[in-house]
């Protein structure tokens, strides 16, 4: 989402995807930062945080709306994980994600929530607490660029390894045109084994990082 | 009116002093603890220790039905004894509150600050009208940070990239404090006792069998020297923790993994940060430990 030009709100101008692949989820955003796109006020923002295990979410919108929303949908799971077994699945943390930004009244929020918990399973929430699950989605100023690669390239079989270079292909396209998205890219890669984040100072290092990584058939040779 | 009519005015409700300024429905409280199945906790230079006795009434009980030992945060758990009803309410409130810390102040709560802040809210239900006292004590057991370097007050101005991360994390709120810089994180255990009153312990009880547990505790932990638990090591706290729940003559039936419980705060293996985690301790160690305790 993008501030309006007049409120003086930081926003994240932002281009976030979320794939699902065979073996778990990929989510992936820019880094920057900016007043309305027009003016950048950090280029090493990160719009990927994980809110539980193997639960991490993008957010595109408000920076204060974001971070304040990501603190109390912690706790939240936090005290769900406390006296359930197994913790939240992603379908609850959507819910509970859903919720909060109901009784916020719509913030400033787009997100993009997935996860591997128990399943892989990516879902979009908008600022009216809509909550839809997809195979691909994506967030932000710069998601029609995103999207316009992604239909392209993606395919449900490849795996997480694979993924990350078609999430950061497709936010890389966006940020070649969208002014409110570029500097650096985040890209979370979930598995049933761990959830790993990595911070890229650049777009074309985070692409050439993500496409040189071994995919699981290079491994098996 | 006699002297035992005179003093049962005195304990209808528990915000009334009786003339010899004792509070009759706290103490009535310090018993109902007295009564439940005991918890121990025990401070080692690894964690700390906290176990339970379970009380089975019926080989068709679910043993894992009774819960004793309740984790409340990442590195936080929460020990009871008397009214388990009254307990869980205590559990609840303690979880709620660590979250409370983390959403207000961005870092985990300490142990201290924990057991005083249940404290107070213990307290107020001696204070105030329509509530009766928590029926119920509690051991929290925790490893806190350690206390880190102080922080450097001249930031170097080539360090740009450093700054740059700086402002990354402004971006996103982080909950793992990595900035807490010492790896030792450091092991403490507290009492809160129905009255609203909290100590600090190197190892006690709480519970049926108190007197007995503590003072086998005080000749196993030695005397007044903190060295006896710098030089403890978590498998030895742990099997005199279980050694101490015997010494309870409570039940006739010997301890056994379905009559005990215990867990171990210590610290995160292999992690970065100073954080703690809280790992119970399995069926098969509990019976090795029993075992080797006879």
């Amino acid at each position: 989402m993008h501030g309006t030009d007049s409120d003086g709100i930081i926003t994240t101008g932002t281009t976030t995807v979320g794939l699902v692949g065979a073996d778990g989820v990929v989510l992936a955003a820019d880094s920057r930062a900016s007043l309305g796109g027009r003016f950048v006020t950090n280029r090493t923002a990160r719009k990927v945080v994980p809110v539980d295990d193997r639960t991490a979410l993008t957010f595109a919108g408000s920076v204060g709306d974001a971070q304040s929303f990501v603190r109390r949908l912690r706790a939240e799971l936090a005290l769900y994980d406390m006296d359930h077994e197994p913790g939240a699945s992603v379908d609850t943390a959507a819910t509970v994600a859903a919720d909060l930004i109901r009784r916020d009244g719509t913030p400033q929020l787009e997100l993009v929530l997935g996860g591997v918990a128990p399943e892989s399973t990516v879902y979009q929430i908008d600022p009216a607490g809509g909550v839809m699950d997809a195979p691909i989605a994506a967030s932000g100023s710069g998601m029609q660029l995103a999207y316009g690669y992604l239909e392209d390239a993606y395919d449900p079989e490849q795996s997480v390894a694979e993924l990350r270079a078609v999430a950061a292909m497709a936010v890389r396209n966006a940020t070649e045109r969208d002014t409110a998205s570029g500097d650096g890219m985040t890209v979370a890669t979930i598995t049933a084994d761990e959830l790993e984040r990595e911070q890229y100072d650049g777009i074309e290092r985070a692409v050439s990082a993500a496409t040189s990584q071994p995919t699981d058939s290079e491994v098996a040779r | 009116m006699n002297a035992s009519s005179r003093q049962q005015a005195y304990d209808r409700g528990h915000t009334i002093f009786s003339p010899d300024g004792r509070l009759y429905q706290v103490e009535y409280a310090r018993e109902a603890v007295e009564r439940g199945s005991p918890s121990v906790g025990v401070v080692t230079s690894e964690g700390v220790v906290l176990a339970a006795r379970k009380r089975v009434r019926s080989p068709l009980l679910e043993p894992d039905s009774v819960e004793k030992i309740h984790r409340v945060d990442d590195h936080l758990a929460v020990a009871t004894a008397g009214h388990a009803a009254d307990a869980r309410q205590l559990v609840d409130a303690a979880r709620k509150r660590c979250q409370q810390h983390r959403l207000q102040y961005g870092e985990p709560i300490t142990v201290s600050v924990l057991a005083s802040d249940l404290a107070d809210h213990i307290q107020e239900q001696t204070q105030s009208g329509g509530t009766r006292p928590y029926g119920a004590a509690v051991l929290v057991g925790g490893v806190d940070p350690g206390p880190g370097p102080s922080p450097d007050p001249s930031p170097n101005p080539d360090s740009s990239p450093a700054s740059d991360n700086r402002s990354a994390d402004e971006i996103e709120p982080e909950p793992e404090h990595e900035s807490v810089t010492d790896r030792t994180a450091q092991p403490a255990l507290y009492e809160v006792d129905p009255g609203g009153t909290f100590y600090g312990w190197r190892g006690t009880a709480i519970g049926d069998g108190t007197a007995e547990i503590r003072s086998f505790l005080e000749t196993e932990l030695g005397g007044g020297d903190s060295s006896e638990t710098q030089a403890l090591t978590r498998d030895h706290g742990l099997s005199i923790a279980l050694d101490a729940l015997a010494t309870t003559a409570a039940d006739d039936r010997p301890l056994s993994p379905t009559t005990v419980t215990a867990r171990v705060l210590g610290p995160e293996p292999e992690s970065e940060s100073s954080s703690g985690q809280s790992t119970p301790v399995g069926d098969d160690e509990l019976e090795r430990i029993l075992d080797a305790l006879e």
